[in-house]
């Protein structure tokens, strides 16, 4: 074997991916289209925000990479939701693109045990007899074998892009679209379908008028994506987004020339999202709004290049231009690449365990934008999962799946491979069912455990969080044990009706900060501002989180139950029909997620449990 | 696998007997801790187990295999409920495997009915279809070699109360929950919507306060249509009068289609009342069969015609039936101009195939012995119950306390959401709430997914940047 591992693909999956492997010292082959498109934000220029920052701050607690490549190349930073309520405050930053790509490049080449490569895989090899991979062969004929192989193809395989009546065969705008390997998957077998998704014209700052529109700036206070840098710490400048909205105007732009939309006239087949449609999308299906917003923002501190968010469009580039100069503040605006459309093949996710391995090649791991996925972060969660899932594979050690109770990641993946997809997925705080449970602020509490136990964290991350565990539980017992005081009453007189009771009681009153009992008691001065803002929200929602906990126990007895992979469904009688081939389909492995699929009944799971009982 | 880890060993009851008016009735309850919960109801009498009772052990400490005798009081106001025998049964040597009990009560819907209310109220939970069958055999009661079968029940039971169910809720509750739920849904998709969009140009107001309001009232109806549900679920009190030998009983049997009533030439020869219940168009009636009018011979029939008297009064429709081959006379005149105003009163022209003489205007023509014109006189009754309307425009009645219990807990979670969005509580966890609502509901009609939020979020408002 050439190596021990290959990462087809140096996106943010395929970045995670090849970091991981290489640092649990396999030896691990990146064969990318384009070593300087490594690491690149294909659409808009920030990471985090709902769900998403979350992702990002647990595949910082497992030892992945992005939170520190973000908080070395951010241009602002936002905490979103703040006023929202604590479990679905998220972190957002805008990105230099640029410096993140070149960021990410670099830490890639600086990587023990990893090699990189230029080129285009367009097949497998495969030992068919015994259904396991073996390596790739390349566009140029190289043949590279490798015990594992990490998929991450994005949006290039065999993808297209559609700028109104003009097409091309493309990943991204002027990069070549990976053709070969969606067929040679299609041959093995896999179900492969077309998604489709778009991005919004770039423009030049200078032809905008700014003043015309609703400045946005970022938080003057940066909290660290990562846990390992602490708060503080993050010196980056900060620069302002701006806001606008479409007109009337734009909405009869877009409905008169609508005819001219690949979309709507049938060229694109895939799906695309609904959570980010197209304004061509918006205009037609919401006529009654009589405007949307567009979110300028910077690119980089380097360029001059802004990107206009919420108008994604696949419409001629003379409309285009048309419908955004009647934007107010882009009425000159000069567009520097217009928006476009992609559509690509993807592999549908049941076809993967939740090891994300597939079930037809034995080694064969996919990750990120290939498995119907869209979003850096989404991807990047996936990457990381698969490496160390391709590493226990390694190792013949059983994989790690992350449950839905503990991780977005786990909802992620366990929505992605149980209930597959049909439109580009992303995840919503409102598809997490234990949301309160998944904070971000309480990730490494969460996961950094299981990254240490993986070999991804090392020691000291591990000593930090035990200081961080027992800092949290300090301060939780002080505020149990200090009572309020009618001095205390005098200081702050919101406490006079808790008097006698408990600070941690107190902290209950909606009303009660933390920053007012800091002011009662100096001892809390001391403490950490993170550990406080923590205990603040674990203190405060104590009552909806221990709700959830017992949801998440009734939830995990279900999980607990197991379903051997090799359960033979035809012969259990009693099952309907539509549940047998659905089991049969997504192969559940446990009895928990067989209730999660789609069309299954309780009955069909009454007599799972039986058969399952009798030990077939 | 453990045996712990199948399923949850929560307590469990239900009918064994079959529902309806009987001398015994037979309710079963099953879990690890049924015996001490169910003591917290049973009083036994001297001599026997029971709770507080000098001289006799608690029902906890009842040996297997033993009848206790006692009532069943309601916890707290003492009110006795019924006088019962407990068969007791302990873990391992009971049908389930589990400790367990068999309650025998009297066979009357009201007790029965009581009775299961006091028990959801101490913490038992209504068995699933088949359930007892299926603790059976997952404790190894059951032979394995049976398992088989055990699937086949565990199956059909479930389709077959599925239906049950679904009928029960077809038509107008299962639509007036559907409506309750589609609007929290909106309620809450248009708070997730505020959560996952934070930088969206969304309304400042998430819901309408008359919004709110109007899905809480309509909560409240339904909740408190329980009482009419009662009724409804107890039966719809239908009287059969009429002369002696016009053929009241033969109908009575016809409706019940079992020997119930003594059917004879004789006249006057049901000189109590009887009382069955049929279903009819999916309403529960409870028929009463009562002794028929004649001139007064003796004491014993003067006393049934009174109570004739005083079940029709309490009944809802009176089905009067008239003999064809003798025809109307002067003590059907009597009984018409009496209740000439009722709207509850049908006519029955009976033994049509006994006489030449047309039915009468006003009469519905039936041959109650053959069974011809049956079909459509339940129709009529049908109609008639419902004021008219048919059953799918009724207003819609809750007729189980599983259902009231879901719909209080959705009520409760609906008043806490808008309290807390009063009082500025944070979205997410306001979230928890609607969501609580709607599994309550869900619970009732078929569950709610997070793919269902979503789809509402993205029909309903146009977002993503």
């Amino acid at each position: 074997m050439d190596f021990d591992a290959i990462v087809i693909g140096g996106g943010h999956a395929g970045i995670e991916a090849a970091l991981v492997l290489s640092r649990l010292d396999f030896s691990t082959l990146m064969i990318t289209q384009n070593l300087d498109c490594i690491g690149k934000l294909s659409c808009n220029p920030a990471i985090g925000g709902l769900a998403k920052g979350n992702l990002v701050r647990e595949i910082d607690a497992l030892g992945g990479e992005m939170a520190k490549l973000i908080d070395r190349t951010m241009i602002q930073f936002r905490i979103l939701n703040r006023s929202k309520g604590p479990a679905v405050q998220a972190p957002r930053a805008q990105a230099d693109k640029a410096l993140y790509a070149l960021l990410a490049k670099h830490v890639l080449e600086q990587a023990d045990n990893l090699e990189m490569f230029q080129d285009t895989v367009v097949d497998f090899i495969r030992d068919s007899s015994a259904g396991e991979i073996r390596g790739v062969i390349t566009e140029r004929g190289r043949r590279f074998t490798a015990r594992t192989v990490i998929l991450t193809t994005g949006t290039f395989l065999e993808a297209k892009i559609f700028i109104g009546e003009y097409s091309t065969s493309s990943g991204r705008l002027g990069e070549p679209a990976a053709i070969g390997l969606g067929k040679a998957l299609r041959k093995i077998g896999f179900d492969v379908g077309r998604l489709k998704t778009g991005t919004p014209a770039r423009a030049l700052r200078s032809s905008l008028r700014l003043e015309r529109m609703e400045e946005q700036a970022g938080d003057t206070e940066i909290l660290p994506f990562s846990f390992s840098n602490s708060m503080g710490s993050i010196d980056r400048p900060s620069v302002p987004c701006y806001i606008t909205y479409t007109t009337k105007e734009t909405h009869r732009i877009i409905r008169d020339n609508i005819h001219r939309s690949p979309l709507y006239g049938g060229k694109i087949k895939g799906i695309g999202p609904r959570y980010c449609p197209s304004i061509e999308d918006k205009v037609m299906r919401f006529p009654d709004k009589d405007r949307h917003q567009i979110f300028v923002e910077p690119e980089g501190l380097s360029t001059e290049e802004v990107y206009l968010n919420g108008i994604s469009s696949s419409l001629p580039e003379d409309v285009q231009e048309k419908f955004l100069r009647s934007v107010p503040g882009l009425e000159k605006l000069v567009i520097l690449r217009p928006g476009y459309a992609v559509e690509y093949d993807f592999l549908n996710p049941t076809q993967l365990y939740p090891s994300l391995e597939t079930k037809r090649i034995k080694g064969l791991f996919i990750a990120g934008q290939t498995n119907g996925t869209s979003g850096y972060e989404e991807a990047a969660a996936q990457g990381l999962m698969a490496a160390i899932n391709a590493a226990c594979f390694l190792q013949g050690k059983p994989p790690l799946v992350l449950s839905r109770a503990e991780a977005y990641i786990g909802v992620l993946i366990d929505d992605l491979v149980t209930l597959g997809t049909k439109e580009p997925y992303r995840l919503f705080t409102s598809r997490a069912e234990y949301r309160l449970s998944l904070r971000h602020d309480t990730a490494d509490i969460r996961l950094l455990e299981k990254g240490y136990s993986i070999g991804l964290q090392k020691d000291k991350a591990r000593q930090a969080l035990l200081a961080k565990r027992e800092g949290i539980d300090e301060i939780k017992e002080l505020l149990r044990k200090r009572n309020v005081q009618e001095i205390d009453g005098d200081i702050l007189p919101l406490l006079q009706k808790h008097l006698g009771r408990s600070f941690a009681h107190a902290l209950k009153d909606p009303q009660v900060h933390m920053r007012d009992l800091i002011f009662c008691e100096g001892k809390l001065n001391k403490k950490k501002r993170e550990w406080l803002d923590q205990v603040e929200l674990d203190l405060k929602y104590e009552g909806y989180i221990r709700r959830q906990e017992k949801q998440v126990d009734r939830f995990k007895k279900m999980e607990d139950m197991k379903i051997p992979p090799d359960f033979d469904y035809d012969r259990t009688v009693g099952l309907s029909t539509e549940a047998r081939e659905k089991f049969k389909k997504v192969n559940p492995l446990s009895v928990g997620q067989a209730a999660r699929i789609s069309g299954v009944r309780s009955s069909d799971i009454a007599v799972l449990l039986v058969y399952l009982k009798r030990g077939i | 696998m453990q045996k712990e880890n199948l399923y949850n060993q929560d307590s469990i009851t239900a009918l064994a007997s079959p529902w309806g008016e009987s001398a015994v009735a037979i309710i079963r309850v099953s879990g690890r801790d049924s015996l001490s919960m169910l003591s917290g109801l049973f009083e036994g009498r001297a001599g026997s187990g029971g709770r507080g009772n000098s001289g006799s052990p608690p029902l906890t400490e009842a040996k297997g295999f033993t009848m206790k005798h006692g009532v069943i009081r309601v916890p707290g106001s003492g009110e006795e409920i019924d006088e019962v025998v407990v068969a007791v049964y302990r873990a391992g040597r009971s049908y389930t495997g589990e400790n367990s009990a068999e309650i025998f009560c009297h066979g009357s819907p009201a007790i029965i009915k009581r009775i299961l209310d006091l028990l959801y109220e101490a913490g038992f939970r209504h068995a699933d279809p088949g359930e007892f069958t299926l603790r059976a055999f997952l404790n190894g009661k059951l032979d394995l070699t049976q398992a088989e079968a055990v699937n086949e029940i565990v199956r059909a039971k479930t389709d077959r109360a599925r239906a049950a169910a679904l009928s029960r809720l077809s038509g107008s509750i299962e639509r007036k929950i559907r409506s309750i739920k589609d609007g929290i849904l909106k309620i809450l998709a248009a708070v997730e919507v505020r959560i996952d969009y934070p930088e969206e140009d969304l309304e400042e107001e998430i819901v309408s306060e008359r919004e709110l309001e109007h899905w809480q009232e309509e909560l409240e109806k339904l909740v408190s249509t329980y009482g009419i549900g009662k009724i409804l679920q107890e039966g719809i009190p239908v009287v059969l009068a009429g002369r002696t030998n016009a053929g009241k009983s033969t109908l009575f049997n016809q409706f019940l289609k079992e020997d119930r009533a003594i059917v004879s030439e004789i006249h006057g020869t049901t000189r109590d009342y009887l009382e069955g219940v049929v279903s009819m168009g999916d309403i529960p009636i409870k028929l009463y069969d009562t002794a028929g009018y004649k001139m007064p011979a003796h004491s014993l029939e003067k006393e049934g015609m009174k109570r004739t008297d005083r079940i029709i009064r309490a009944s809802r429709l009176i089905l009067y039936l008239v003999d064809a081959s003798t025809g109307v006379n002067e003590l059907d005149r009597e009984f018409f101009s009496a209740n000439q105003n009722s709207k509850t009163l049908i006519r029955i022209w009976n033994k049509i195939d006994l006489s030449k003489r047309p039915c009468p205007v006003g009469f519905f023509p039936v041959n109650a012995k053959t069974g011809e014109g049956i079909i459509k006189l339940s129709e009529v009754i049908v109609e008639r119950v419902l004021g008219g309307r048919s059953l799918e425009s009724a207003e819609p009645i809750i007729d189980s306390i599983r259902q009231k219990k879901l719909l209080e807990r959705a009520l409760g979670a609906l008043k806490d959401f808008r309290t807390g969005l009063s009082e500025n509580i944070p979205l997410d966890v306001l979230g928890v709430d609607l969501k609580e609502a709607l599994d309550a509901l869900g619970e009732i009609t078929g569950e709610v997914t997070s793919q269902d939020i979503l789809n509402e979020i993205f029909s309903h408002f146009c977002v993503g940047k």
